[in-house]
């Protein structure tokens, strides 16, 4: 057992020390010479690409590595004081709370209270007591009406909180989030990310976030640690993150920032309020709104998909549901669109309905062209230890060269990168539907970009891109708005199961406040949502746009000039 | 989509009754399908606990369980019909078949009926059971008593559940995969979903380890704890206790449970001195109607009420 201090106002919240690691059977360390410090009360974000080591560094601080994962381990680490190579997960409980991407593996109990309550139950506190603390950290988090409720009935937003509650129910010193906000819509993520600020400052809880997206939560930060291929690259205040990002990875820019970067604009906003209050000190013209451009309608003749009059009644255990409401939807050939809209607004039952998994109680879906739905988890699809395994002959070849993975036919899927083993999973559902080179009429994907970094968001607008110039309709619901700016041309907003509005995207994405992208948010111009039509607009204020076009040359000609350095 | 077995919180009585309360209750109908015959008496027992599954809101756990259970059923008179040769009255001859009865008679009909019509009861007070006692609750009770099995059940309470999840959406993605991919058969399936139960449950052991359960509640190590529980001079009162675990206040409704179930319990006894099960499948069938049977058999129906508000 190793010897505690009592934690004080000057002990640290966490102490790295050269902390080097690696997993068990891994050859290449996860960490290397990691070294951190973060004083009691700060909200740091933790920001890299996918496989950087974020999620390791976490994992060591909650005394998970290597307590439970086992593997080489030098240095040092203390959470609180605590040291957290000598004691494991359990005793630092206390100490440390952790919240991990997947809510769903982290609630052990059947209903709420009980899974709260329980860390204060293991610690053996008083059932007086226990009840205070449930009480309170419920109020905190805004959920005391969950309490009664069974976990499998919340969606993911809440069984997100609910786990937050629980690890904050034990009042630690420090937090540490893994992409809370992946599964969350802009909504629910954008709450999350100001309730942790909150937290922070009224109950001094120092937070650790791991974060992607992070547009989303820098301005909340009070610093920035980069991590790259498992070192500390940068450790700083988010504006000279911002700088440093600039040039060593520009991939981990936000979108106003680089917008002010095409601009010239100094210095790099943190957040939207920072971004308008810099343009208006810098005096930059801000320029007339440009008109909005309808999305073409060239009539039913390319249509592959239409859904009319189309209800559908989901069971989840009392009795059905109404879960979408006369939903009218048109997709065209070779048309981008973004589905989009909160947890639970009907958009995976609506593509799930496309595809025939599910049977609509009124009105019907028509697909007549055929159709590919890649679900949440593209891992469900690969069940076999070879690729060429999964997709023999002639016609899975065809379907690996689609995607572009026809060398890896003698690859372990699971030896794939993440992006690789998503174009493999999309390869499986189109097998059989290429005929002589054309592809099917419709591909759906249901929101793939969890978990990813931007390098690979670029990469799948990349893909979709290509997918579209061949004829084939885009149908992908997301609740990524930058990553829609990115890719769609047309973005339909479900909520509560209706379809409450469907237009160009330049033109949804702007001028809200959740479903808007940064640039849209900080230039307030309607049909400007990519950093480029923003610098396009700042630089000449009677310039029309060309929408999703611009942006998409934009992520074409950052991508060339990345392989070109 | 929710297994209809699935615990539901709700504020009524059997739900809100504490764990013993309401397995007493329910016990009490399993107890009499295990100790009776007498056919009335069953479909008493079933009645009555149809009636109680109904008012404590768990209809969708009732007609899954009658369906399963007379299904069951079904089967375990077909089974007894074929393969029992005693009774008189003798419906259909099958002539020389090996290992089958030659002959069909009502009372083997009836004798298969009684044994099914018994797992039917049993298997509806466990879903009444399943859909209205919280786990959570019982296996803090049981978690003393027996820590270790206390924490598999945990585990397997929360994986099941996950794991169903993950099967389904397998199918899905069964179902989705394109004609010209290689088919996904029972076996690859199974694999999958075995491989990934095991990443989901060291996912789950990680979060149990991570609330701490590897600590002993009635032995923290020294130290252990940074942020002590209060202790101090706070007084907390009953309700307050009470409440830990659980949003609601004690249950009004456990002395109800508790004297129904006794009630049925010591109903069930008597009924058998005086000869309320009195039943005989062969050689000729004969079913007892007495008043005890009677008394008994409405006994058992009026009981279902108890679940009722008020």
């Amino acid at each position: 057992m190793a010897e505690l201090s009592s934690p004080t106002r000057s002990t640290p919240a966490l102490a790295v020390e050269s902390l080097t690691y690696a997993y068990p059977e891994s050859a290449a360390p996860a960490l290397c010479e990691v070294s951190l410090e973060l004083a009691a009360g700060e909200l740091a974000l933790l920001a890299g690409r996918s496989a950087c080591g974020k999620s390791t560094l976490l994992r060591a601080a909650c005394g998970l590595v290597p307590h439970f994962h086992g593997g080489e381990i030098d240095g040092r680490i203390a959470v609180a004081g605590i040291d957290a190579l000598a004691c494991g997960p359990g005793q630092l409980a206390s100490a440390v709370g952790y919240l991990a991407q997947d809510p769903e593996t982290q609630v052990v109990s059947t209903t709420v209270a009980a899974e709260i309550e329980l860390p204060l139950e293991m610690r053996g506190d008083a059932a007086g007591a226990r009840a205070r603390a449930v009480e309170e950290v419920a109020l905190a988090l805004a959920i005391p009406h969950l309490l009664g409720r069974a976990v499998d009935t919340l969606s993911g937003g809440e069984l997100q909180r609910v786990a937050l509650a629980a690890a904050l129910v034990t009042r630690p010193q420090l937090v540490l989030l893994d992409e809370p906000t992946s599964q969350l819509d802009p909504v629910a993520g954008d709450e999350l990310v100001w309730l942790l600020r909150r937290l922070n400052e009224e109950w001094g809880v120092t937070i650790l976030l791991a974060e992607h997206r992070l547009e989303r939560c820098l301005a909340a930060a009070d610093r920035v640690v980069a991590m790259e291929s498992g070192r500390v690259a940068f450790d700083g205040a988010p504006r000279e993150f911002l700088a440093w990002a600039q040039g060593a990875d520009t991939a981990l820019e936000t979108p106003a920032a680089r917008l002010f970067s095409l601009c010239g604009i100094e210095p790099l906003p943190v957040g939207v309020r920072d971004a308008r209050q810099t343009l208006r000190r810098t005096g930059v013209a801000h320029p007339p709104h440009p008109a909005g451009r309808r999305v073409s309608d060239s009539g039913s003749a390319d249509r592959i998909l239409q859904a009319k009059a189309l209800w559908v009644a989901l069971d989840a255990g009392e009795g059905p549901r109404d879960v979408l409401h006369d939903v009218d939807l048109a997709v065209r050939r070779g048309e981008r669109v973004a589905l989009m809209g909160r947890n639970g607004a009907g958009k995976s039952t609506l593509l799930r309905t496309a595809a025939s998994l599910v049977d609509p109680v009124r009105g019907g879906v028509d697909a007549p062209a055929g159709m590919a739905l890649l679900t949440q988890n593209p891992s469900d699809y690969l069940v076999r230890e070879r690729v060429g395994d999964e997709l023999p002959g002639e016609a899975g070849l065809a379907a690996l060269r689609v995607v572009g993975l026809e060398h890896a036919l003698d690859a372990d899927p699971r030896d794939l990168s993440g992006g690789e083993r998503q174009r493999l999973a999309l390869a499986i559902a189109l097998a059989g539907r290429i005929d002589g080179g054309e592809l099917p009429g419709l591909v759906a994907l249901d929101e793939p970009t969890r978990g990813m970094d931007r390098a690979r968001k670029d990469d799948l607008v990349g893909l979709i891109e290509d997918l579209a110039n061949r004829g084939v309709g885009l149908l992908v619901a997301t609740h990524d708005v930058e990553f829609a700016a990115a890719f769609a041309e047309r973005v339909v907003l479900m909520g509560e199961g209706v379809v409450i509005a469907d237009g160009p995207a330049a033109e949804i994405l702007s001028g809200g406040w959740y479903f808007a992208t940064e640039v849209s948010r900080v230039l307030d111009l309607p049909g400007v949502v990519t950093p480029k039509q923003g610098a396009a607009a700042l630089k000449n204020p009677s310039a029309d746009f060309a929408f999703s076009s611009a942006y998409r040359n934009e992520r074409r000609s950052q991508r060339e000039e990345g392989e070109g350095d | 989509m929710r297994s209809p077995f699935a615990y539901s919180p709700r504020p009524w009585p059997l739900q809100t009754a504490s764990p013993s309360a309401a397995v007493a209750y329910l016990g009490s109908f399993a107890a009499v399908a295990f100790a009776y015959s007498n056919p009335i008496v069953l479909i008493a027992a079933g009645l009555g606990l149809v009636v109680a599954g109904r008012l404590a809101g768990a209809r969708a756990a009732v007609r899954a369980a009658l369906w399963m259970g007379l299904t069951l059923a079904l089967l375990i008179v077909l089974v007894n019909a074929l393969v029992v040769s005693r009774g008189e009255t003798v419906l259909l001859r099958l002539g020389d078949v090996p290992l089958l009865s030659d002959v069909v008679t009502a009372e083997a009909l009836a004798a298969g009926a009684v044994i099914g019509l018994r797992a039917a009861v049993v298997t509806i007070a466990f879903a009444v059971y399943s859909a209205c006692v919280d786990p959570d609750r019982v296996l803090r009770a049981l978690r003393p008593l027996a820590r270790r099995s206390a924490l598999t059940a945990t585990l397997v309470s929360r994986l099941v559940p996950v794991a169903a999840a993950d099967a389904s959406r397998l199918r899905d993605a069964a179902r989705l995969r394109g004609p010209g991919a290689a088919p996904v058969g029972r076996a690859p399936l199974a694999r999958r979903l075995l491989a990934g139960s095991l990443d989901r449950s060291v996912d789950v052991a990680a979060t149990l380890e991570l609330r701490g359960y590897s600590l002993s509640p009635t032995n923290p190590e020294p130290g252990a704890t940074f942020s002590p529980p209060i202790r101090g001079t706070t007084r907390f009162t009953r309700e307050g206790r009470a409440r830990a675990g659980s949003p609601r206040l004690r249950s009004r409704y456990d002395r109800r449970f508790y004297a129904v179930g006794a009630a049925v319990l010591v109903a069930a006894i008597a009924g058998k001195l005086l000869g309320a099960d009195a039943f005989s499948e062969y050689p000729a069938l004969a079913v007892g109607l007495g008043l005890s049977t009677l008394t008994l058999s409405a006994l058992l129906v009026l009981a279902g009420l108890a679940p009722r508000h008020g």
